[in-house]
């Protein structure tokens, strides 16, 4: 109940300053996940539909060439 | 004249080799390229990286990111050579969608 209490969305993280998301900055990408490797949900990150499905790709390249983790569980 | 696009290579390479071999390793296979009318844009060690798991009992590996404009057929061939190399941890090739700035 306290939750609509509340402002409309928590942030968009995407005030980073960038726009698109390189599979390639690791560093990056580790805010989209979680310390367990698993990938953040749009209600966390506050991003638009089209800006998290292009970030969970991001995150799966980054994941095939060992740059994340797979995490799991 | 031929379809020529732009890719995105990454590479991963053993970490026992001497980060100085690297590039001028990679420029000869990068021939393929070249030879099939493409131009390699650039080549971009990073060097020594830790790896989150281990590929090929490794924990490390040499990263390098290539540039390339060519065609289909000569980037095919350049992973295909690559991936038969023993020192080649993995490679993954990606066309840059949004051909943006």
């Amino acid at each position: 109940m306290t939750r609509f209490t509340g402002k409309k969305k928590p942030n968009l993280l995407k005030r980073e300053g960038v726009e698109e998301v390189d599979w390639k900055d690791a560093a990056l990408l580790r805010k989209f996940v979680s310390d367990r490797g698993k990938i953040r949900s749009r209600r966390v990150t506050g991003l638009t539909p089209q800006q998290q499905r292009t970030t969970a790709k991001a995150i799966k390249n980054a994941r095939e060439m060992a740059l994340l983790p797979y995490g799991g569980r | 004249m031929v379809f020529m696009r732009h890719y995105e290579m990454m590479v991963i390479l053993d970490p026992n080799l001497d980060e100085r071999t690297v590039a001028p390793t990679l420029d000869t296979f990068l021939n393929v390229i070249r030879t099939s009318g493409g131009n390699v844009e650039k080549v971009d060690v990073w060097g020594r990286r830790r790896l989150s798991f281990e590929i090929k009992k490794q924990a490390e590996g040499i990263y390098a990111v290539l540039d390339i404009n060519c065609e289909t057929a000569a980037v095919k061939e350049l992973d295909r050579q690559l991936s038969l190399q023993d020192s080649v941890l993995r490679t993954k090739v990606l066309r840059r969608e949004s051909a943006k700035k």
